[in-house]
């Protein structure tokens, strides 16, 4: 019996030093079969002209930053850019694209009028929503402001024109992002639900949405697992502001950090009735 | 001759009124904005907006044929609008009477220009999606779809061009026509000022 211990030991040591050995083996043939491919690679490189990489640590298929310094490479080869601090966030001047645009019409250069009161509506649309990011509190429910995600975007066409949105967020990935829509087309929808009664609510099974009230504006509150709660309020005639909520644990909950912002203030500024 | 001073005194009072428009909308727009009144300035600007598309429209309707080949125009369904917001301007013009009739609209940032870029940009979609009642072809250098429709009960021929530029859609449609007829039609447009003027 022991005879057998003994020879099962054996050969499982046995096999334990052929794998490594394998291991080892394996780990040689992928060194030498790296630097085979490093040399040949230059060697390609010199072949069509190009310099020698400023870096040795080319891994193969990872285009981006590595290739810095190496401008003459096509494709994939392009380096990935490293530095530069963005555009300046610069918004149109109101007052002067409005004189542009006066003297433009008088000149009949209807097109460049145009686009100056673009330019201008687009200025007024982003003192708006600044205006409105200001209004909105530091914090709601335990969660904090993100700053950096703060943002106003328009068109200035007028038309889906303003949107503000703000995130709040705090421990255990909860989160609150607030988006103010402004002659939003989105909002039409939820309105024509509301209006016509077509959110239906049924007593059995998952109850996923339902229409509710947030400081006495009509709502709908949805549920969904993978993306939390959402909570649409239509302010006056064309806007809304929707609240989603990310690992808020109950309606209740959601409820009480969509009462924290002021609506009214927001219906104010974007002169909504 | 009656006729004549009678129209062209019209146009002149309706450009009259929209330099009246946009004088007192740029006006109220300036004075909310200075007295931080944002939403009134901003819904002034529509206004503007919506007059400098009218005015444009009318520009426009200057530079159409006055015919569509033997098909003369008529004033009295010349329409301008202008939302003053993203489909902006709009412009159409009609010739001739039923049976026969022609038209051209202009529309911007109409809803059909991407597909219809698509279709130009890309000759293996275009390819197949091809029928045989409809061709790509060329005027004044624009690419452009052409389209037949075959009238089962009267047996004629009705042809439609659509010539997207940028995010101008010029659309010609002609009744019981040939594709030679509408081609030189459409060559007789002066697509450039157009798309100059509408942009």
């Amino acid at each position: 019996m022991k005879i057998k211990y003994v020879c099962a030991l054996g050969v499982a040591l046995a096999l334990g030093i052929l794998s490594s050995k394998a291991q080892v083996l394996n780990r040689l043939k992928q060194k030498v079969s790296d630097k085979t491919e490093q040399k040949a690679g230059n060697e390609i490189d010199k072949l069509f002209g190009g310099k020698k990489k400023a870096g040795t640590d080319q891994s193969g298929g990872n285009s981006g930053a590595n290739g810095a310094g190496n401008n003459g490479g096509a494709g994939g080869n392009n380096p990935g850019n490293n530095s530069g601090a963005g555009l300046i966030s610069t918004p149109p001047d109101v007052k002067q694209n409005l004189i542009d645009a006066e003297a433009a019409y008088k000149k009949t250069s209807y097109g460049e009028a145009r686009y100056a009161v673009q330019q201008a509506m687009l200025g007024v649309e982003l003192e708006i929503g600044n205006k409105i990011l200001k209004s909105l509190p530091e914090s709601v429910v335990g969660l904090t402001k993100d700053a950096a995600a703060d943002q106003v975007t328009s068109t200035g066409w007028g038309w889906a024109g303003l949107t503000i949105q703000r995130d709040y967020k705090g421990a255990k990935d909860k989160q609150l992002n607030v988006i103010v829509a402004n002659n939003s087309v989105w909002m039409a929808g939820v309105n024509a639900y509301l209006s016509s009664g077509g959110y239906a609510q049924q007593t059995s099974g998952q109850q996923n949405w339902k229409q509710t009230k947030v400081k006495g504006y009509r709502a709908i509150i949805e549920f969904n697992e993978g993306s939390g709660y959402k909570l649409s309020v239509p302010i006056g005639q064309s806007s809304i502001i929707v609240y989603e909520g990310i690992n808020f644990a109950t309606e209740p909950d959601m409820m009480k950090a969509a009462e924290a912002i002021d609506i009214d203030s927001i219906k104010k500024e974007l002169g909504e009735q | 001759m009656k006729k004549i001073t009678l129209l062209g005194l019209g146009i002149i009072a309706c450009i009259a009124a929209t330099a009246q428009d946009f004088d007192k909308n740029i006006a109220t727009a300036r004075s909310s904005y200075s007295s931080g009144n944002l939403q009134d300035s901003r819904f002034a600007m529509e206004q503007v907006l919506r007059d400098l598309d009218m005015a444009i429209g009318k520009e426009i309707l200057k530079l159409l044929p006055a015919k569509a080949g033997a098909l003369a125009m008529v004033e009295k369904e010349d329409n301008v609008s202008g939302t003053g917001s993203y489909v902006g301007l709009y412009v159409n013009r009609h010739y001739g009477a039923d049976p026969k009739r022609a038209s051209i609209e202009i529309m911007n940032n109409s809803p059909l220009i991407n597909s219809l870029t698509t279709i130009l940009s890309m000759p293996i979609l275009g390819g197949m999606m091809r029928d045989e009642n409809q061709k790509i072809v060329k005027v004044q250098g624009y690419k452009s779809i052409l389209n037949k429709h075959v009238n089962t009960e009267t047996g004629k021929t009705d042809y439609e061009l659509q010539i997207p530029m940028n995010n101008t859609l010029l659309t010609l449609k002609m009744d019981d026509t040939s594709e030679g007829d509408i081609t030189a039609v459409a060559n007789g447009i002066q697509l450039a000022k157009i798309v100059q003027m509408a942009q």
